[in-house]
């Protein structure tokens, strides 16, 4: 995020807070902690009263969630739907897979490690986080919103260099256009 | 002079009264459904906060010159509606363009924004766009046929096409219309529901199915202007539905009170509800809401 | 000399002289072309008088010429047309063969049609009628395609029409003895009871035929998506309004005056309102873009019947009003797609895609037509839907508000197809090769568009010559009860101020959209339409998620068993059940002399065993 258009503070602090209270989620049902999410936003649990809602594609999502395990086909895809998404943009990583590579730590085709590829803001820990665990996320989330610390976007921009080095590394057949936040 | 800024700052208060009302009533919407889901739900200023938030968001991209005109087309509609909508009745501030329009030119500038909208998603290219928007259009012959019969109904019965005239005469009678011809309000309040676009009909936006359809490729600040217009435009239907029907409101709470209970009505029959294939999204309105848009011509012509 | 005279035989030797300028070189050719078109235009706006008029006397027959404030309304599109056409024209032919066939053509129906709403008797309408249906005949089978189905549907139809009109005049000939219209107008309240309904039933016969009111539209779709664009646009521009012509004639002049004539406007209206209703559904149902706007003529000449056919006066107003407007951006489409077909070869909805960044220029007219005919403020269309939807209301047609209603709006369905087939959508690189067409194709088109925004405000510009055309008719002054300047009322005093509504309109649109376009595109940047959100997936340059194809499907679903009734089919096995009669009757006339022998011998044996009883 460009802070230099909001250059009164106050202004800044009430966008953060709205944005801290309107999460767009995309979620992105990588593996198997997709099936978290239903659960996480109907009624028992309802992420809704937290301001968090689906969102149906990149271009309106605000947080981008990878629940579970990446195969390097998923990155590439997740990459891409991560470059699509608007400033400012969050990601959170869901599940022990996201965090380590979990049970998968010696696959020869899953990502171990996520933030190598993209600014992880939040991990949720745990196979499967359960849906407290989940909130538990947003929370966290949505604290380092409101205290300007998610900045995951303006890391990767100013890092592109890096994190693509670190994709071009893994993904073998590179067609990506250019990133054009 | 002071007349011109008068009508400036009319216009103004009545479009930010619009706006409110239009964005609270789609927050009570969202608390409603959650409540009937058995959830907490979200505040029902969420979606202030949601606009406050689209609207703050980099906007990096479009897809060219019909992409960036859409969300202004479908504003432009919606604004020259809410002036010609007689919003109070006998109030000098929502005064507007009350007397250059009437009914007709009313049912066409409401087509005028979604189809300047449906441009717009069209040049993103996304198929899901299109798709979309070939769903809504189709659906709107749906649901015009019902509506423009009660409309009709209500002209000849009264021998006005403008909706100012017809608040009047309901203040002249001392009844309302919907007691006058109940089946003109049955018809049109059956085609309202194609018209809120609110579960069993939501097949344009369909999320899971089309990907939020014309929406798809616009975040940020032209989702902002696709959200406000879509609130002020619920508050034309409303106000509309509300002058044409219940003679219309003196003050602004009345307003309120008789606009909430009318938009209850789409929303509690969408939460209730499934989605529709597009056509029976069409053909719906070409069964009952048809023999009720008959009833009430004939009614208007015999009785 | 006078100069209706003298324009006719401008445009008869001009066309003459043009087709054949050819061997000198094409460019004197088209420079002819233009000429030819140009100067009667000019000679018309600058000298025709109304209160002249000519006769050129032949051995027996006397031709009578001369302008009336109605032909006076129909000539401005005529002559608007022709010359805006002609210059698309010349951009469109460029390079192509047989253009002198083509000119002369063009020319010849240009002139015909002239002399058709010069006319003043029978005689000489009829002779220009049939000069137009040839020119267009020879025109509509120019590309050779399809000659012996498509030509023949025309000319067939095109022939019940003269001869219903040929028999018409005898008729009217052998009561009044005259040939003049004005004699059948004064002589036709006395006549019996038969004629008043038999007369202006032929006459309608044969102006349908032109105006295609179903049943007699069958050549429509065909015959104008075969001629090419260019003249199509006056195909359907001005052409069609010579059936419009006369049946203002018939219904205004003939049939208002006797009791019996109300059955016949409605029956007119309603045949009108489910053309219209009909033919829009087929219209959406279309992948070729020709044939769409061709079926898109059919219904909006359905809208213009009808308020010619209700004869209130208002409706008369919404028809003529209905009728310009339709020859402006019905035109101006036509040309349109005749600049697509020209730059990409195809005028296949689901083939083109995506060129509005190609043809700017294009697109801005196919918009503004696009909205003109949608009826969508503050556009001209509005005005004419306007006062047709209030004149059906207050004169007590609901249904066919209902009707017109109805095909209005599915009339939004094609408006978005042919535009999002053509310009919007995903740009393929099949077509990144195409060009913006030439500025001589481009300029009428915009000048088109650009006359239907005016209209729209203005509409007092031609609402002054129609107000003049009915109280010609003995029609009541219509200024001041029905429209005044840029505002419309009804009878009931309601009214819609154009004006001040296209100002708002123009100022909100400003400051929208200098808030949002502006803004944003000085902030964002054009990404291709291949970055798009396809869950991840990364679209190649050759991968074609155009959708265009079955566009309406679920519409068309819905609508069904009203589609599946075709005019065509009842008049093919019509056609059939007649060929089956001529069949059985060639089998008994073989032209074998001993099959004839056979017969006589047959009669003479009946003869001979009946024939005592018979004759007994």
């Amino acid at each position: 995020m460009d802070y230099g258009i909001y250059q009164d503070k106050l202004t800044r602090i009430v966008t953060d807070i709205a944005r801290s209270h309107s999460l767009w989620i995309l979620a992105y049902g990588t593996g198997c902690g997709a099936i978290e999410v239903p659960a996480t936003m109907t009624s028992r649990y309802d992420a809704e009263r937290l301001g968090v809602r689906g969102a149906a594609t990149p271009r309106q999502a605000d947080v981008l969630m990878i629940t579970g395990y990446l195969t390097v086909k998923t990155l590439k895809r997740v990459i891409r739907v991560y470059e699509q998404m608007q400033d400012p943009k969050y990601v959170i990583g869901f599940g022990s897979c996201a965090v380590n590579g979990g049970m998968y730590w010696d696959s020869y085709n899953t990502i171990k490690q996520l933030d190598l590829y993209l600014p992880v803001d939040v991990y949720i820990s745990g196979c499967m986080p359960r849906p407290e665990a989940v909130l538990e996320g947003f929370a966290k989330l949505q604290e380092q919103i409101r205290a300007g610390e998610a900045r995951g976007a303006t890391k990767y921009k100013d890092n592109l260099d890096y994190y693509r080095g670190n994709q071009k590394k893994i993904i073998k057949n590179w067609d990506f256009p250019d990133y054009n936040w | 002079m002071e007349g011109i800024l008068m009508s400036i700052l009319g216009a103004i208060a009545t479009f930010l009264l619009a706006f409110v009302v239009g964005m609270t009533y789609g927050g009570i919407r969202r608390k409603v459904i959650a409540r009937v889901q058995n959830r907490y739900g979200p505040p029902i200023y969420q979606n202030f906060i949601d606009a406050f938030k689209l609207f703050s968001k980099t906007t990096a991209v479009h897809h060219g010159a019909m992409h960036l005109l859409g969300p202004a087309f479908l504003m432009v509609s919606a604004v020259v509606a809410l002036m010609i909508i007689p919003v109070l009745r006998d109030n000098i501030w929502f005064t507007n363009l009350n007397f250059k329009g009437d009914l007709i030119f009313l049912i066409y500038i409401m087509t005028f924004g979604p189809l300047g909208m449906a441009l717009g998603a069209g040049q993103t290219g996304n198929p899901n766009s299109a798709i979309g928007v070939t769903r809504g259009l189709s659906q709107m012959v749906g649901f015009e046929i019902p509506w423009v019969m009660a409309l009709v109904a209500l002209m000849i019965k009264y021998n006005t096409t403008s909706v100012v005239d017809l608040m009047n005469v309901q203040n002249e009678v001392g009844q309302w219309l919907i007691f006058q011809n109940p089946f003109a309000f049955v018809a049109a309040i059956l085609a309202s529901l194609g018209m809120f676009r609110y579960a069993p009909f939501n097949i344009v936006g369909a999320p899971t199915e089309l990907a939020s359809g014309p929406a798809s490729e616009n975040g940020g600040k032209f989702l902002f202007t696709m959200m406000s217009a879509g609130s002020v435009f619920a508050f034309v239907k409303l106000t509309l539905l509300v002058d044409v029907f219940f003679g219309g409101a003196s003050n602004l709470i009345e307003l309120v009170i008789k606009t909430f209970l009318l938009y209850m009505i789409p929303v509690m029959y969408g939460v209730v509800n499934p989605r529709y294939r597009t056509e029976q999204a069409v053909t719906y309105f070409w069964g009952w809401p048809l023999l009720f848009g008959f009833l009430a011509i004939i009614y208007s012509v015999y009785f | 000399m006078n100069i209706i005279i003298l324009i006719l035989i401008l445009f008869f030797l001009g066309a003459i002289i043009t087709a054949f300028s050819g061997k000198i070189s094409a460019l004197v050719q088209d420079i002819l072309f233009l000429i030819v078109l140009v100067v009667p235009a000019v000679l018309f706006f600058t000298g025709v008088d109304m209160n002249t008029e000519s006769i050129i006397t032949f051995s027996q027959a006397q031709l009578t010429f001369g302008m009336t404030p109605l032909s006076y309304y129909f000539s401005l599109i005529v002559m608007g047309l022709a010359v805006l056409a002609g210059f698309y024209t010349v951009g469109q032919m460029n390079g192509k063969k047989r253009k002198g066939y083509y000119y002369l053509n063009y020319i010849l129906s240009i002139g015909a049609m002239f002399g058709i709403l010069m006319s003043k008797d029978f005689i000489s309408f009829f002779i220009f009628w049939e000069i137009m249906t040839w020119a267009s005949y020879l025109i509509v089978i120019y590309n050779g395609k399809n000659v012996q189905k498509i030509g023949i549907k025309y000319f067939v139809m095109s022939a019940i029409g003269a001869y219903a009109m040929l028999m018409a005049i005898v008729l009217i000939h052998s009561i009044t003895g005259s040939f003049l219209i004005t004699d059948l107008i004064s002589e036709y309240t006395g006549m019996t009871q038969g004629m008043q309904l038999l007369i202006p039933a032929l006459l309608l016969i044969g102006f349908g035929v032109k105006a295609a009111l179903m049943p007699l539209h069958i050549w429509a779709p065909d015959a104008y998506s075969n001629a090419p664009m260019s003249y199509t646009a006056i195909f359907s521009g001005a052409l069609s309004k010579m059936g419009i012509y006369g049946m203002v004639i018939v219904f205004l002049s003939l049939l208002s005056k006797v009791p019996e004539g109300a059955l016949i406007r409605d029956i007119v209206a309603w045949l009108a309102a489910i053309t219209a209703a009909i033919s829009t559904l087929w219209a959406i149902k279309q992948d070729d873009a020709k044939r769409l706007l061709a079926y898109s003529s059919i219904g909006q000449l359905g809208y213009i019947i009808i308020g010619v056919a209700i004869g209130t006066p208002m409706s008369i107003i919404a028809g003529l009003f209905l009728a310009f407007m339709h020859g402006v951006f019905k035109s101006a489409l036509f040309m349109v797609v005749g600049a697509v077909e020209k730059q990409t070869g195809t005028t296949d909805l689901t083939e083109v895609t995506g060129l509005i960044r190609k043809m700017p220029w294009t697109f801005l007219a196919a918009l503004i037509s696009i909205i003109a005919l949608a009826g969508i403020p503050p556009l001209g269309g509005f005005v004419g839907k306007w006062m047709l939807y209030e004149s059906l209301i207050l004169s007590d047609h609901f249904m066919l508000v209902i009707l017109v209603f109805f095909s209005s709006t599915a009339a939004f369905l094609y408006c978005y197809k042919i535009l999002f087939g053509f310009f919007l959508g995903q740009e393929e690189k099949e077509w990144a090769h195409v060009k913006e067409a030439p500025a001589i194709m481009i300029v009428p088109m915009v000048i088109l568009s650009i006359s239907s925004i005016v209209l729209g405000t203005y509409p007092q510009l031609i609402l002054k010559p129609i107000n003049a055309a009915m109280m010609s008719f003995g029609l009541p002054d219509t200024y001041g009860n029905l429209w005044k300047e840029s505002i419309l009322f009804n009878k009931w005093g309601n009214q819609i101020a154009l004006a001040p509504i296209m100002y708002g309109i123009m100022l909100v649109f400003v400051i929208v959209t200098i808030f949002l376009f502006f803004r944003n595109r000085s902030r964002t940047r054009y990404v291709t339409t291949k970055d798009i959100s396809t869950s991840g997936e990364i679209i190649k340059e050759h991968e074609n998620l155009t959708f265009s194809r079955g566009f309406f499907q679920p519409f068309l679903r819905a609508v069904e068993p009203v589609m599946k009734r075709q005019i065509d089919k009842y008049m093919l096995s019509f056609a059939k059940g007649v060929e089956d009669l001529f069949e059985f009757t060639r089998r008994i006339y073989n032209g074998n002399g001993q099959t004839y022998a056979i017969y006589a011998m047959i009669f003479l044996i009946i003869l001979l065993m009946f024939g005592k009883n018979l004759l007994g």
